[in-house]
């Protein structure tokens, strides 16, 4: 049952609704958005400067899903310690509030807002990690909700004690 | 979508085309930005419960939207041949919501599908409006693997801007007139 990989990892129990993780910051370089855009998202508004300086943003712009990717990478390293996460379940109200412009330093914050087990799933619990990514100059410019399973590591025991969060 | 605004209607759908997702691609991707041992580690990942190395879902997602991007280009680039002139897409201002259903392993080849739900005039961009759709993709099996309700700007073809509107669309274009309208 119990998985050698994880043991030292982060489980349900050592986390608390209203923990929050400071991201620390990132650059995203012009270089950054044309490589990931060249991937992932080749509209000319991320790639070519014209295109971008004519478009609704006014220049270039980091593809929205390179702001979620760098979001994703940025908890992963900043938590303290690895999360025992069994697999994301869903992501809720992503919004792209501003663009993230080339040489943008994002950072931001993740905040524990739900901790529940369910019964019929006693190895794991739920965590919804919300997710506020700002900008240099302090605005929002990315959030959202995932929710994602993660090892309880006592899963006999706690099912009692978490009660009010059973679902 | 390649359509105008105007032209879009509920449950119109478009498929993006298959995607064979390969173990080293999957590594790449995960090494750089999910980097957990079930997404990185052909060897490790035996002791997950996924017994085995699975895709970032939000390497899912991106792979969609690259199909999407790619589709909708091929589609513009037809219509231009034929000497129509087709809708303009804008960004996305979020997604609603996002689900990973089944593990996406290596060699999996996922398909995916887009279908328009609603839309709506955008209150905040004059001439644009607001799509929604969902985004559907399934493996090689038929299994559904991944779901997301994106929304994404598209532009009005016959948009006539109320005066005041016209003014407002001309002022943003002086820095001046910008800023004094901010305020």
């Amino acid at each position: 049952m119990s998985n050698p990989i994880t043991k030292d990892f982060l489980h349900f129990e050592d986390l608390h609704v209203g923990q929050q993780v400071d991201l620390g910051k990132t650059k995203v370089t012009k270089s950054m958005i044309k490589t990931f855009a060249l991937e992932f998202d080749p509209l000319p508004f991320h790639i070519d400067e014209k295109a971008a300086k004519a478009s609704l943003l006014g220049g270039i712009a980091a593809s929205g899903y390179q702001t979620g990717a760098i979001a994703i990478k940025m908890a992963l390293k900043n938590f303290p310690g690895t999360l025992a996460s069994a697999g994301g379940m869903s992501i809720t109200d992503l919004k792209w509030k501003r663009p993230v412009m080339a040489n943008d330093i994002i950072g931001g914050t993740v905040t524990i807002t739900l901790l529940k087990r369910a019964r019929s799933k006693p190895q794991w619990g739920i965590v919804n990690l919300d997710f506020d990514i700002k900008n240099q100059k302090n605005q929002t410019v990315m959030i959202m909700t995932l929710n994602n399973l993660i090892d309880v590591r006592n899963p006999e025991i706690g099912l009692e004690r978490h009660h009010d969060h059973v679902v | 979508m390649t359509m105008w605004f105007e032209d879009i209607n509920d449950g119109d759908s478009m498929e993006l085309g298959q995607y064979c997702f390969t173990q080293e691609e999957i590594i790449k991707y995960n090494k750089e930005y999910d980097n957990q041992y079930f997404h990185t580690d052909p060897e490790l990942a035996k002791y997950s419960h996924f017994g085995g190395i699975i895709a970032s879902g939000w390497h899912t997602a991106c792979v969609g939207h690259r199909l999407m991007v790619d589709e909708i280009k091929n589609r513009e680039e037809a219509m231009v041949a034929e000497g129509m002139i087709p809708g303009v897409s804008g960004p996305s201002p979020g997604i609603k919501k996002m689900t990973f259903m089944q593990a996406v392993r290596p060699e999996d080849c996922i398909s995916y599908k887009l279908i328009v739900t609603s839309k709506r005039a955008s209150a905040s961009l004059p001439g644009w409006g607001l799509l929604f759709s969902t985004i559907i993709a399934t493996n090689q099996k038929g299994k559904q693997v991944f779901q997301s309700d994106v929304a994404s700007f598209s532009k009005m073809r016959d948009f006539k801007p109320t005066i005041k509107q016209r003014f407002a669309m001309w002022a943003v274009k002086i820095p001046l007139l910008k800023k004094l309208m901010k305020k």
